[in-house]
Parts: C-alpha cells; sequence; structure tokens
C-alpha cells in the first residue's frame, strides 16, 4: 500500500477536530428544510401505485376503466405502456466492481444474472407490494381510490420468501432464464490450506447464524416530484436520493434520453442509511407521467408503502467455522455465507462487503469462503447501514463467543490473543482485505476502562438481588469505507460571498455542509463562516459519487485538498501579476499571499475580483480524484442489560464504545453518528424485523404497529470516544464514522443476552430478541434443568 | 367543503377545504408550512406534532375542522420576534438533530414538555415523556440532552 | 381517507339527531382510534359527528357514586386531576399511561370505552372498579356493558357521555407493553372493594376485558401474590400473535396479577 503523499495545504488545522454547531441546522430547526415533498409546481398532480398482493403472480391482464371513469381521474398506466413507450430499465449496476470489491461471480465464474428491473412489470409480480400499474389524479386521495378500482387479472404461482429454500433446486424460480434462483456461487480464499489447517487443528467450533431481514426506516418516507418541459425537453425531478448525480444518469438512461436533458434535485434528505442508494421506480414513473400528461407529477409513500417497498437491508445466513490450537490461537475459518437479494438484483454490496471482513480483527492465516447470493419473492434488498459488516461481524465475534465458552477460555483473553496488532499493518487478511491500519488492543483495553468492565461483578450481583438477569456483551469489530471512486470539487471564490465548494457527495443528515466547510476553512486560511458547501442540484453538481459506505468525507477531503492547492496555485498566479514580483517569491499562509519580508499582501476576495476583471470565470477551480484503496475503521463496544425473567422484558443499562475513525473533522457529528449507528444496530437484536407469513407470502410487518423501533425510553444513553488512527491512504488521514457503531451492535446485544441466560444454559436466540422470545427461551431451559434434574 | 378558521403562530388564517382535511395537510398545504412533516400513517412517529392552544398534539390525528377557532403553533412559529426558542437553540448547540426531519416535532415535543412539567425532570422522565417522537438518526442521546439542558436553564419559565 | 361530511353538533341531542339522519355516520371525539381506521381506509364513514367540543362532554367531579369523569374529558386531564390522584389514584396513573403523551392530550375516556379496544387500558379500569358507563339514554353496569372484542351492549349510535367510578379500598394496574405498538399485551387491574375482590384483563382474552374470577375468590381469601401460586390462566382463553403467543399472555396475566397484587395503589408498566 502506497500512502497518500502528504499534501502542502493541510497544515494549521484550526476547525477541523472541534465540534462547531452545525450551518444546516438553522434551517431544519426553524421549519425551513427542504424535504422533497415540500417542493410543489404549479398545476401538480398525483400518483399512486397499484400493487401486487401477491408474492408471485402472473400478469394477465389490466383494466383500468373502471379507474377512469372516477373523479379527478387523469391516466392509467401499465408495464405495457411503459414498453411500448420505450422505457428502459434501472441499471442498477448490483455488481461492485470498484478495485477492491470482492469479485462476486455466478457458478463457475459466470456473469452474475441480474434480471431485470422495469419501472412496471408487464410480464409478473414478484414481491407483494410491486407497483403493476400507476394510476394520476388531481389530488392524492382521488389517486389512492382509483388505485383501489384498478381491476388487475393475476395468475399466481408458487412462490419462496426464505433464502435456504429459494437456493435448492426446485424452489419456485424468480427468473426463467435461471436454472435456479442462485445468482451468485464464488469461493475465495485458501481452499487447501484451509483444509490441511482444520484438520490439524485441536479443536474446531461451527455454528449457523442467521441475521434476518431488517428494514431501513428513515423517517421520511420517499417522495418524487416529476416534470417535463416540453420546450426544452427536459425533464425535472425533485427526489431524495443518495446521489442525485447517479440517479440522473439512470433515470436518463431508463427515459432514453441523454444525461443532459435530466436534472435531479435533491436537497434535505430525511435520512437514507442505503435505502436511498438506488432509484425507485416511482422516480422514473413521475418523470414518465408529467411528460405523457404535460403536467407535473407527484409521489408521497404512504409509511406502510415504505414499510412493503423500500429496499430493504440484511437478511444473511451466515455458516462459521473456526479452527484453532491447542492454546486458543486461531489457524483457520471457513464461512459459507448466503443472501437474499430479493426479486430483483438492485446490489450486491451487503455480500461483497461482507466477505472482505469474514475474518474480522483476528489474525487468521488462511480462509475459505463460499458467497451466494439468492433471488426470492420478497423485496429487493440493498445496502443498509454497514452494509453486510454487521452480519459477518456478527458471525465471527459470536463464533468466538461459542469458542470461548465450550473450550474454556475467557471471552476477552480469547480475543486478545489473536487480535492483529499495529506491527501487522497494513495487514493482508486471509480473504485479500488490506487492512489499512488500527491499534486494536489499546482500543480494546481503552473500552474495557472507560467502561468499567472491572465494576460490572457488582452490578451484577446487584441486579441479581433485585431478581433480574444480568448480561454482560461485549464485540470487537474492523469494518470497511470503499464506496465509488471517483469525486469532484468546484471551488468558486466569490467576490461578494465568501467561498463556494460545489461536491458531489449526498448527505442525509451526517452535516456534509459543516464538516467540509471545516476542512476548506482551514486549508484556505478563511473563517468557518465565509465557507458555503453546495449539494444536490445535478445543474450545479456535474459529478461526484453520492453518500454511502462511509466515502464522504475521505473522498470529499480528499479532492477538496486538491482542489485547494490548485486554487493557491492559480491565486498565486494572480497574485504574482498584481504585485508585480515573481510567483516563486509568493507565499501563502493563514488566507493571505504575500511577499515574504514585506507588508504587502492580497486576500480571496481582492484576489477574486482581479480575477473577475480578467474573465467572466473568476478565480474557481475543478478538479477531479479517484481513489480505491478501502480504509477500515475499527473499535470496540461492550454493553451491560438486565433481564426480567418472568416477562423477558430487557433493559439496557449501560452502552459503551470505542471507534477508530481515523483523523475526526468534527466530534460533534462523529459522536452522533455513532450514537445513530448503534441505535439501528440494537433496533435489530431486539425489536426490528420483517417477518413472512410462511402460509400465505404476506409480509407481517407493515406499520409501526408491528414493527418495533429505536425510541427514546427504550435507548440507554452512551459512553461513546473516539480513538483517532490516521489512515495513510488519504492526506487527512480519514477513516469513516458512519457505521462503526452499528457493525457490533448486534453482536454485543446478542452476547450480552446468552450471558444473562448463561446459568440456565445455554440457547439460540434468533433476532429480534423479543420478551416472547427470551422468555421462552427461559422456559426452554429451565424445563431442560428440570429434565437433567429429574434423569 | 368547509371554511376552516383558526389562528396559526399568531395570525388568523382562514381556507376553503375539504372536510376530511387533516390539520397537518392544512398546515402544509393550504398554509404552506411545509416545517411540519409527515412521516408514517398510524399516529406513531411523532414528526407532525405542533401545539393547541400551547398544547403539543399530533396534527395527523386532528381534524382541521376540529380546532377552528384554536390557536395553532409550529416550528415555524415557535421563535419570538426574530429570535430562536431556548429548545431551539439547545438541538442545535447539543446536535440533537441530524436529517431533520422528525426535527420539528421533536422541538415542539420538548418545547411543551418543559413548559408544562411541574417540578424536577430526569432522564428517565424525558426519555418516558418522548416516547412518542421517532428518530432513526440520532439514537436519542443528544435529544435527551437538549431537553434537559432546556429545563435546567429555564425551569420550565419559557413561553411555548 | 375517503370523503365525509363534517358536522359539529351543538348538543349531545343534536348530535344523536345527526348520527340517526346520517346514511352512515361515525362520531369522533379524540379522533386517535378512528382517524388512523380512516387513513388506512378500513372505514368509510359518510358523516363526521365531532363530540370533542361539546361542553356537556367536559368535566371531573365528585358524585356520591364516586367520581364521574365525562365522555369527552382527555386522558392527559384525568391523569393531572387533583380530584382523581387525591381519590383514585391508579385511574390517573393509569390514564397518564395511554399512548404517548401527544395521544394523551387528544384521546377520550368516552371514545376508550365506547370502542373497547381489547388492549386499551380504560375497559380494564371500568371493570375492575365496577364503574357505571353512562351514556346519552341509561346507565349500564360495567359487568353488562363490554360484550366481547371490540363489542359493547351500546346501540347504533349510543354515546358514552360519561364513567362514574365508586371509590375502592384499593386498587393496582401492572401492564406489559407490545415493543411495537405499546398497545398492553396483557394488563390487569387488582381492585379490593367491600363487596370482594375485582381482577380486569386487558390485552390478553379472546373474548375481550375479562374478569379470572378463580384468581378473585383467591384473593378474596389471601389477599397476597402467593395465593395466585397454584393458579394458572388458560392459554385456550388467549389472544395469540407472531409478538406474544397464548401461553406467553397467559404468563404476563398471572404475573401481573402478582405485582398488582403486590403493589396497590400504583402503575407499573413493564416493557
Amino acid at each position: 500500500m502506497t500512502p497518500f503523499p502528504a499534501l502542502d495545504i493541510i497544515k494549521s488545522l484550526k476547525s477541523v477536530g472541534q465540534p462547531l454547531k452545525r450551518k444546516e441546522d438553522e434551517r431544519l430547526i426553524t421549519g425551513k428544510g427542504r424535504f422533497t415533498d415540500d417542493f410543489s409546481m404549479p398545476g401538480q398532480v398525483w400518483a399512486a401505485m397499484v400493487r401486487s398482493p401477491h408474492p408471485h403472480a402472473r400478469i394477465v391482464s389490466i383494466d383500468g376503466s373502471a379507474a377512469m371513469e372516477m373523479d379527478g381521474v387523469l391516466g392509467v398506466f401499465t408495464g405495457a405502456d411503459a414498453l411500448a413507450d420505450g422505457l428502459g430499465q434501472i441499471p442498477h449496476n448490483p455488481v461492485p466492481s470498484t478495485n477492491f470489491d470482492v469479485k462476486l461471480t455466478g457458478r463457475g465464474g459466470t456473469p452474475v444474472y441480474i434480471g431485470e428491473h422495469y419501472l412496471l412489470p408487464a410480464d409478473r409480480a414478484r414481491y407483494v407490494g410491486e407497483a403493476v400499474a400507476m394510476v394520476v389524479a388531481e389530488t392524492r386521495q382521488q389517486a389512492y381510490s382509483a388505485a383501489e378500482a384498478v381491476m388487475v387479472e393475476y395468475e399466481e404461482l408458487d412462490w419462496v420468501s426464505e433464502s435456504r429454500v429459494a437456493c435448492e433446486p426446485g424452489a419456485p424460480k424468480l427468473w426463467d432464464t435461471m436454472d435456479d434462483n442462485v445468482l451468485v456461487d464464488a469461493t475465495f480464499g485458501d481452499i487447501e490450506g484451509t483444509d490441511a489447517a482444520f484438520a490439524k487443528a485441536a479443536n474446531v467450533v461451527e455454528m449457523t447464524w442467521v441475521i434476518p431481514r431488517v428494514t431501513g426506516v428513515p423517517m421520511e418516507p420517499r417522495a418524487a416530484l416529476g416534470s417535463y418541459d416540453a420546450e426544452t425537453q427536459r425533464y425535472t425531478l425533485y427526489a431524495g436520493s443518495g446521489g442525485a448525480v447517479r440517479q440522473k444518469h439512470e433515470l436518463a438512461k431508463v427515459m432514453g434520453v441523454e444525461p443532459a436533458a435530466v436534472r435531479v434535485l435533491s436537497f434535505d434528505v430525511g435520512g437514507n442509511f442505503g435505502t436511498r442508494n438506488r432509484a425507485y421506480v416511482e422516480f422514473g414513473l413521475v418523470m414518465w407521467a408529467s411528460k405523457k400528461l404535460g403536467r407535473p407529477v407527484k409521489f408521497r409513500a404512504e409509511r406502510s408503502e415504505s414499510f412493503l417497498t423500500d429496499y430493504q437491508g440484511r437478511d444473511l445466513v451466515s455458516k462459521v467455522e473456526l479452527a484453532l490450537d491447542a492454546d486458543g490461537k486461531f489457524l483457520a475459518m471457513r464461512a459459507d455465507n448466503l443472501s437474499n437479494v430479493g426479486a430483483r438484483c438492485v446490489s450486491l454490496s451487503p455480500l461483497s462487503k461482507g466477505s472482505g471482513l469474514i475474518t474480522g480483527s483476528y489474525d487468521i492465516p488462511v480462509a475459505t469462503l463460499r458467497s451466494r447470493a439468492t433471488y426470492s419473492n420478497t423485496m429487493p434488498t440493498q445496502a443498509y447501514r454497514s452494509s453486510g459488516r454487521p452480519e459477518v461481524c456478527f458471525a465471527i465475534e459470536r463464533l468466538i463467543d461459542k469458542a470461548a465458552r465450550e473450550l474454556g477460555y475467557d471471552r476477552l483473553e480469547l480475543r486478545r490473543k489473536n487480535l492483529v496488532s499495529p506491527e501487522q499493518m497494513p495487514y493482508r487478511n486471509a480473504v485479500d482485505s488490506l487492512y489499512d491500519s488500527g491499534e486494536y488492543e489499546k482500543n480494546m483495553d481503552r473500552l474495557l476502562e472507560i467502561g468499567d468492565w472491572a465494576g460490572s461483578a457488582a452490578r451484577r450481583a446487584d441486579a441479581t438481588k433485585r431478581g433480574k438477569l444480568f448480561g454482560l456483551g461485549f464485540a470487537n469489530y474492523v469494518e470497511s469505507s470503499i464506496g465509488s471512486p471517483k469525486e469532484r470539487a468546484d471551488i468558486i471564490v466569490h467576490t461578494d460571498k465568501g467561498i463556494e465548494v460545489v461536491i458531489g457527495t449526498q448527505p442525509a443528515g451526517q452535516g456534509h455542509e459543516t464538516s467540509f466547510a471545516q476542512v476548506m476553512a482551514d486549508m484556505l486560511g478563511v473563517p468557518f463562516d465565509d465557507v458555503t458547501i453546495t449539494l444536490g442540484d445535478t445543474d450545479v453538481v456535474t459529478a461526484g459519487g453520492g453518500t454511502h459506505s462511509g466515502r464522504s468525507m475521505r473522498h470529499a477531503s480528499t479532492v477538496m485538498a486538491l482542489a485547494a492547492q490548485d486554487l493557491v496555485d492559480k491565486a498565486t498566479g494572480i497574485a504574482a501579476e498584481l504585485l508585480e514580483v515573481p510567483a516563486d517569491t509568493i507565499s501563502f499562509a493563514d488566507g493571505l499571499f504575500g511577499v515574504p519580508g514585506t507588508n504587502r499582501t492580497l486576500g480571496w476576495r481582492e484576489l477574486a475580483v482581479a480575477a473577475a476583471e480578467k474573465s467572466p470565470e473568476g478565480l474557481r477551480v475543478r478538479r477531479d480524484n479517484e481513489m480505491h484503496q478501502p480504509v477500515f475503521p475499527n473499535g470496540a463496544g461492550m454493553c451491560e442489560v438486565e433481564i426480567d425473567p418472568e416477562t423477558g422484558g430487557i433493559d439496557i443499562t449501560r452502552y459503551v464504545t470505542v471507534d477508530d475513525v481515523g483523523r475526526c473533522i468534527n466530534p460533534l457529528i462523529v459522536h452522533g453518528q455513532t450514537h445513530g449507528g448503534i441505535a439501528m444496530g440494537v433496533g435489530q437484536a431486539l425489536w426490528e424485523g420483517f417477518p413472512i407469513d410462511q402460509g400465505s407470502g404476506q409480509p407481517l410487518a407493515g406499520s409501526f404497529t408491528d414493527y418495533g423501533m429505536p425510541r427514546s425510553d427504550n435507548m440507554p444513553s452512551f459512553i461513546c470516544e473516539i480513538a483517532e488512527v490516521h489512515s495513510p491512504t488519504n492526506p487527512f488521514g480519514v477513516k469513516a464514522g458512519g457505521e462503526g457503531g452499528t457493525t457490533p451492535a448486534l453482536a454485543i446485544i446478542m452476547s450480552a443476552i446468552e450471558d444473562a441466560l448463561l446459568p440456565l444454559g445455554v440457547i439460540e436466540i434468533e433476532m429480534p430478541a423479543t420478551p416472547l422470545k427470551i422468555w421462552s427461551a427461559i422456559q426452554t431451559l429451565r424445563a431442560g434443568q428440570n429434565a437433567g434434574e429429574n434423569a | 367543503m368547509l371554511t376552516v378558521s383558526m389562528t396559526v403562530n399568531g395570525e388568523p388564517v382562514s381556507r376553503d377545504v375539504e372536510d376530511s382535511t387533516l390539520l397537518v395537510e392544512y398546515l402544509r398545504e393550504a398554509l404552506g408550512l411545509t416545517g411540519t412533516h409527515v412521516g408514517c400513517d398510524t399516529t406513531q412517529c411523532g414528526c407532525c406534532t405542533i401545539h393547541i392552544d400551547g398544547i403539543s398534539s399530533k396534527s395527523c390525528t386532528v381534524l382541521a375542522a376540529q380546532v377552528e377557532g384554536r390557536s395553532i403553533t409550529t416550528i415555524e412559529g415557535l421563535g419570538k420576534d426574530g429570535q430562536l426558542h431556548p429548545m431551539q437553540e439547545a438541538f442545535r448547540t447539543c446536535h440533537g438533530l441530524q436529517c431533520g426531519f422528525c426535527t420539528p416535532g421533536q422541538i415542539m415535543a420538548g418545547a411543551e414538555l418543559v413548559r408544562t412539567w411541574e417540578g424536577p425532570l430526569d432522564e428517565h422522565q424525558v426519555r418516558e415523556e418522548m416516547e412518542g417522537n421517532l428518530c432513526r438518526c440520532t439514537g436519542y442521546h443528544n435529544i435527551v440532552k437538549a431537553i434537559l439542558s432546556v429545563h435546567a436553564e429555564t425551569r420550565g419559565k419559557v413561553d411555548a | 381517507m375517503y370523503p365525509f361530511i363534517y358536522r359539529r353538533p351543538k348538543s349531545i341531542a343534536d348530535a344523536v339527531k345527526l348520527f340517526e339522519a346520517g346514511e352512515d355516520a361515525s362520531y369522533i371525539s379524540g379522533g386517535h382510534t378512528l382517524l388512523p381506521t380512516l387513513k388506512a381506509r378500513l372505514a368509510a364513514p359518510t358523516d363526521m359527528i365531532d363530540l370533542a367540543a361539546l361542553p356537556e362532554m367536559k368535566g371531573i367531579e365528585e358524585t356520591d357514586g364516586g367520581i364521574l369523569i365525562r365522555g369527552g374529558t382527555v386522558h392527559a386531564d384525568v391523569a393531572s386531576s387533583p380530584l382523581v390522584q387525591a381519590k383514585l389514584p391508579v385511574l390517573a396513573g393509569l390514564a397518564g399511561s395511554i399512548g404517548d403523551r401527544h395521544v394523551r392530550h387528544r384521546g377520550t375516556i368516552g371514545g376508550s370505552v365506547a370502542n373497547n379496544d381489547p388492549a386499551a387500558d380504560y375497559p380494564s379500569a371500568v371493570l375492575g372498579l365496577n364503574a357505571t358507563v353512562i351514556t346519552d339514554r341509561r346507565r349500564i353496569a360495567a359487568d353488562d356493558y363490554f360484550t366481547g372484542l371490540y363489542e359493547t351492549c351500546r346501540e347504533n349510535g349510543e354515546i358514552v357521555t360519561g364513567v362514574e367510578f365508586p371509590i375502592p379500598l384499593s386498587a393496582g394496574y401492572a401492564k406489559f407493553r407490545n415493543l411495537a405498538s405499546r398497545y398492553s399485551l396483557a394488563a390487569t387491574f387488582v381492585v379490593r372493594t367491600e363487596a370482594g375482590v375485582r381482577v380486569a384483563v386487558t390485552g390478553a382474552y379472546n373474548r375481550g376485558v375479562s374478569r379470572p374470577t378463580h384468581f378473585e375468590q383467591a384473593l378474596d381469601a389471601d389477599f397476597s401474590p402467593e395465593a395466585l401460586d397454584t393458579l394458572e390462566i388458560d392459554p385456550e382463553d388467549m389472544l395469540s400473535d407472531p409478538a406474544a403467543t397464548a401461553a406467553y399472555r397467559a404468563n404476563l396475566v398471572k404475573t401481573l396479577a402478582r405485582r398488582a397484587v403486590a403493589r396497590q395503589g400504583v402503575v407499573q408498566t413493564f416493557k
């Protein structure tokens, strides 16, 4: 790994590292946010979707005549209509393909069959809730009422929802051209070496873990407002997303036009977490309808539609085996990971990202991994908060817990003796991921200190006195940040309103307007207040990778640093002209250009004015950057829980983390990301789940009535500390801070529950570990104990 | 159709709307006050929280017609005379918001809680009283901090 | 929601007239049960008759029979009423445990009792305390009022104008909340009266709010948690759903009854 060369532009950091209050808050706390549904256009009308009630059904016919008779209805559109109009498929580009992504393939190295994704299917509905037609009417109420009147004749087909059934030969098939539903089946690692290590191992531990499906639940339901200007022949789309530039290009392909004919505006986005990383059919549908009807068309999902048809997360089955020597040293690992892609292949990111991290924080010399993905009649899945990493972290951390328990080791000591050490960095793991930097044991020790691990025995005794079962949970984690490799920054020095940076990331709460301004302010030597960040309008933001996979600060700070360097060079030239000295006598410091030894200095505004006099472009630069080297945020976490054995009710009484995010630009923001990330992981462990009724194929959690959420009264306050081990891969040394809270949380909580029940015995509880499941587990263990006693 | 009149953020307003118009629709669509948000369809998320005569309510579960003649405060009207309300300030200072979508509801709920709560207010009580306001971004830690800080500073003496 | 005509009556009598004149009318009070139902497009009333602002429907007062709470009184007002806190604190506590803070600012006792949601809190207090349901046309004893899941003996259009609660010797309420909806998976209201112990259970029975009389008999003989040790709740009588099996609910009913007995005078909320 070649470290990124140091950049002169990064010198004195005044704003960077400070917990500055956010710029974006001013509008958000006063109700002036600009979320998609806040936009309206004159003459706009509303779209509603006709959704399949069946998990798998051939569309025999669609009769919209009754709907067309209803008040306000302007049109009924089907998949056949879309094909007739030449609309294309959404080019999801689901196979991760950056240089360092694990290369997933079909069986025998064949290409992955990615199926089809038209805006509306003409052949079959492949999951409950799939839109098969669109109704447009004057009001939203009218559109939804009319959607109920569209008569769709279906021929129901056999369906399958569970991945372990769907991947078997003979399971109901989603795609006719495939032999079965398995689109990815690839094996990685050193098979011979692994087999040899297992053969001579003193001990082998194995387990099959299920990390069930959840859904992202951003608080803003997805929405889109599309309009078509017949004169300019341009589409305009307001739609909150994870990357307006990407969606502009994708939707242009769908509509069959050049990208320049599409403008996407994504301003304030009410949470993403991965759910908005790919375009939704409604985005293209409102664009299409607006052209056909000559009026802007708006769509806003009901929360029930969000539950049913937001791109969902997780749903992995992982069979893992660990080989150890007689002293507890990890010798080898095997993993067999099966990912449920759902009905359409939107993104294989979770399977791919997870594949690179199966060995976690530990020095495991050889491993073999089989990665499979299967189609099923469920909502398509894609990246969701730490895409793929919580799953594999759970698998290895919980397997180590099992090994410790069965082989008689202390679970911390067994981990400690196998951690990757700082001396081994950069460390290439057994599935070829190159960890850039990290001090794993130091973070673990710090975590145990600030979490008062040593004091837990006393807290356990106290809880026991109060009739509660006390559980102590722990996990290490390492996760990866790869992401789209390209980013672009424009820096414009205005003559009258400070410095503007245009960049192609897409925040949904991560505070880019603030943290990016901190970075730029320090590099250009200007006050933080003088820098504004422009995002989200593709007519202004011409290129960019969006926000996902923790990529934003790393890519943005790097391209901004390179652009700032270019800008300083350009400004130096202008200063030299104005001061009538050679350019190499000019130095730049603290935001001023001058000749050392003289008192003649020029500031940014003066140079901008001078530049504006010479050309309309003024003082500005554009810089593109491409970076492929991933980084590996890491850390450790612990929690304490108290379980009421009579009800199964569980209380989290302590939750502590140490997170190595690389350089921390704004600790206020990074802590916030950790907090939110923890809540998402805890939510999956305890309350969230998207079960499918095996009799009918119907999803059972369609609203907050059934889908449990982290709330203020079931979450604890946290103790979180940031560790900064700078990454050599980029000039600021940034790793990422957005997903480390989630990555170990599943393991931390489930290990705590296991610890709490240990006096009664060991029993696997599948997430979410609801009170019902915990109580039932206790009953089973007690019955087992009684049986044992009576035997 | 009905004519529904009320006072919103101190201003009298009157609009002709469908009988079934919800208060949140009246605010967002009839009045263009888009600061109040719709996050769910089962009255469980709290993004739509506003004040009716100073008392917190979910505007998605009130018919506009039901508050004829009443005084409504939305996030746009919480501050007075161009000054931010202490709860708005506290959310910013404590980083109690990220994407901002649930934020208006959280601030309105927090402001009403602090104004009307009698006696000491601890973390446990704040967490209980705020259970009706979902947030997916913050994990609630900083929201609770913000509310406790306002209570500590003002001991509930703020007009909301 | 499907469209409807909103009607604002001037009195209770006026409301009943408007109801009868409507094609398929519905009353609205706090709206926190009805409006979600309408938003889900599960009902389409033609007329929406608003009881919420009727002055006749507001107020809490002491009567010879105990405490009268008029049907339009919101939960928050019951929870904070000095009278209820003094005379029947568990009822105030129960009202203060309904839904969330914002729901309590709008939801009414009349709506709750009229609807008889199987997981609602008030029905257990009404049945447990042997309260009297007062309508626009009669007074109904609690034991006669609740007739099944979502069912009451109300006639079509009959309005619950108030509930009169007798003051017990002591009372206690213990509930266990669904982790998502926050409705009760089970809740028990345990009351000691001059005439004996009453136990009313909501959230759990498949026939709606019910009294496990074998519990009452045991507690009559010995008012202690241990008195219930050898008794069971029959899972056959319990609701069963993905959040809570019948066996689990049966366990909760017994556990919560013991806890309500052990701590009279307070509301205990578990989750």
